[in-house]
């Protein structure tokens, strides 16, 4: 190990944390060349591949810093955006059903699903450069969108020739469909507000039904990670690195195979953000079509986009000097205090929205990012609640039951998913309790918490 | 000696595969591959052969078994082959060659239960003990 490793953790949460694999990769991680002050781990952390779900690592190119694939996944940003609306409870409650079957059915999800918003090679390679800006300019959003995405919703130095002819493939497709396993789109009421100024700052109320998206670049980002974990293991020999998973395979930042790989990287990242762009005027549509009013009129506004699966190029201080360092964020959320200039001016006051999704049966929080994050985590908080039970092990648990019908006469939640497997493995019990995740991120001081959202319907990809 | 077996793994999944010869473990770690993807037996429907070369000179046997389960993987995801059998008959540090034979799954979207993103490298090794030889391979869903 060349730095320590750090866990964010209660006492509930660390004896879940040591149950598996994830703090030796932690470890792992903090052998990687350049990395910076400590290997971190969020409250969610749980085993992953190379990196732990929920590792942050910051690595200084100065110091020979390497980029490292496996450290951003191979669903490359993947993350969650969070509209808002005029809607409360009340008007909602009638056409939530409708709404929900409605969504199911619009909204292409499910293994290697393809939808109608079909990208030809010209295009792709638009939107590898401009992101979701390809997106509204195609009339599949507003200027507006844009602001309140992060990064506006395009990378800078995005390098469509360092994507290979499969990966191009594999996203002419996906633009506009959610994709399976943990992704999904979900109505919610939002119970509980903790920070009324922010809140306001945000344009969140209580009683409120706002809208959640997850999901990520699909089959592009798949593919771009696996062409350049393999393409990167001639670099280790090349650049004499030894890394303790083969996994964990990277090349210096300033390398021209770790240049090759950030440009690719970005392709795939504005692909996610023009993908989750398309999934909301999607949704939209659909509140349209089920309200009889336009998306403007119903005020479904979007409140904020972030990425969590990402390796980002951003100023922090290490040792009271200003560097230019390249933080991984795996399962790990960007988390910007107010005044950073990043931020929209409407947050700037308030803070970066850090908008954590729990599980299907509980409850999802905004919270707005603080000046911890950038002392502590290199400007980074929790993703999600993190996973506790594996996949066959939720399956097993739930043998024998119907999860949908379970969460509908327990708490009124409909759920539509496209197999019983992915009910089962996306259980409420196969998650950790998110409401210990962020309290121990506020408590931290990296995040403040600002509202708790309750799932009212669910559509599972 | 079970073919394969999948194993536990907190986020993701993994399979345990296991052959008498490092051939038969690489074609048992595309049937546990498969058998992630879909459970269901599959329907009489015309058959697919392909030929599968992998040309790839490594020391790592390791790193020919992924570029090997990423090809049958890549060609599931393009054409929507589902292969459930698999013979290898040339194997060596400069890649393999394979035929393998399975049914079009498109028209079975709805029984595929898991997308497969990616095999991992993550603590791949292939360990050879009397009985032969096994790895264990995790597979980011």
């Amino acid at each position: 190990m060349k730095v320590p490793g750090v866990i964010y953790a209660n006492e509930k949460l660390l004896y879940e944390i040591i149950s598996d694999n994830a703090t030796e990769q932690v470890a792992n991680v903090a052998c990687l060349p350049g990395i910076a002050k400590h290997s971190l781990a969020m409250p969610d952390i749980h085993w992953g591949y190379g990196f732990p779900i929920g590792g942050v690592a910051a690595t200084d190119p100065d110091q020979g810093g390497v980029i490292s694939p496996g450290g951003v996944g191979y669903d490359i940003n993947c993350g969650v955006r969070l509209m808002r609306s005029d809607l409360l409870l009340e008007d909602l409650r009638p056409k939530l059903e409708t709404l929900v079957n409605s969504l199911f059915n619009n909204i292409p999800s499910g293994v290697g699903s393809s939808g109608d918003i079909i990208a030809g090679v010209k295009d792709e390679e638009e939107i590898f450069i401009e992101g979701a800006r390809w997106a509204v300019k195609k009339g599949y959003g507003s200027k507006e969108d844009l602001e309140f995405t992060e990064n506006n919703g395009s990378i800078e130095g995005a390098d469509p020739s360092k994507v290979s002819k499969r990966a191009y493939e594999r996203g002419s497709d996906q633009s506009g469909t959610l994709g399976s396993g943990n992704h999904f789109l979900e109505i919610q009421v939002i119970d509980e507000i903790y920070d009324e100024k922010k809140a306001g700052a945000f344009g969140l109320f209580k009683g409120q039904i706002t809208m959640m998206i997850h999901s990520g670049s699909r089959g592009l980002g798949y593919q771009i990670c696996d062409d350049y974990v393999k393409g990167m293991f001639g670099c280790l020999s090349k650049y004499k690195i030894s890394v303790p998973d083969m996994q964990l395979t990277c090349a210096p930042v300033n390398s021209p195979e770790g240049r090759s790989y950030l440009g690719a990287m970005k392709c795939a990242a504005n692909y996610a953000w023009t993908n989750r762009q398309c999934l909301m005027y999607l949704a939209r549509d659909v509140f349209e079509k089920a309200f009889n009013k336009s998306w403007s009129s119903l005020g479904l506004r979007l409140v904020y986009d972030v990425a969590h699966n990402i390796a980002k190029m951003e100023r922090h201080n290490i040792d009271g000097k200003e560097k230019i360092l390249c933080v991984h964020r795996k399962g790990a959320t960007r988390a910007f205090p107010p005044g950073h200039p990043d931020l929209p001016d409407e947050y700037k006051d308030a803070g970066q929205p850090v908008i954590i999704p729990g599980d299907m049966g509980t409850f999802s929080y905004v919270l707005a990012g603080a000046s911890g994050s950038m002392e502590e985590t290199f400007g980074s908080a929790c993703h999600g609640a993190g996973r506790r039970l594996s996949r066959s092990g939720a399956i097993k648990a739930c043998h024998g039951r119907q999860i949908d019908k379970e969460l509908f006469n327990k708490s009124g939640i409909i759920v539509r998913a496209k197999t019983r497997g992915t009910l089962a493995e996306e259980a409420p019990e196969a998650y950790k309790d998110v409401s210990e995740v962020v309290d121990v991120v506020h408590g931290a001081g990296l995040s403040v918490k600002v509202c708790r959202m309750r799932p009212l319907g669910v559509i599972k990809g | 000696m079970k073919p394969f077996e999948i194993i536990e793994h907190t986020a993701d999944i993994g399979i345990r595969a296991r052959g008498v010869t490092l051939m038969e473990l690489f074609e048992n770690s595309a049937r546990g591959m498969f058998s992630l993807i879909t459970k269901e037996a599959v329907k009489p429907q015309p058959e697919i052969r392909k030929e599968i070369h992998i040309d790839k000179s490594s020391d790592k046997f390791e790193e020919i078994l992924v570029a090997w389960l990423s090809e049958l993987l890549y060609i599931f995801n393009k054409e929507k082959v589902f292969f459930n059998s698999f013979k290898i008959s040339n194997l060596n540090n400069k890649g393999l060659k394979a035929d393998v034979s399975g049914f079009n799954a498109g028209p079975r979207q709805e029984s595929l239960r898991k997308e497969i993103k990616a095999v991992t490298f993550h603590n791949l090794r292939i360990e050879e003990a009397v009985d032969g030889f096994s790895c264990v391979i995790i597979f980011d869903v």
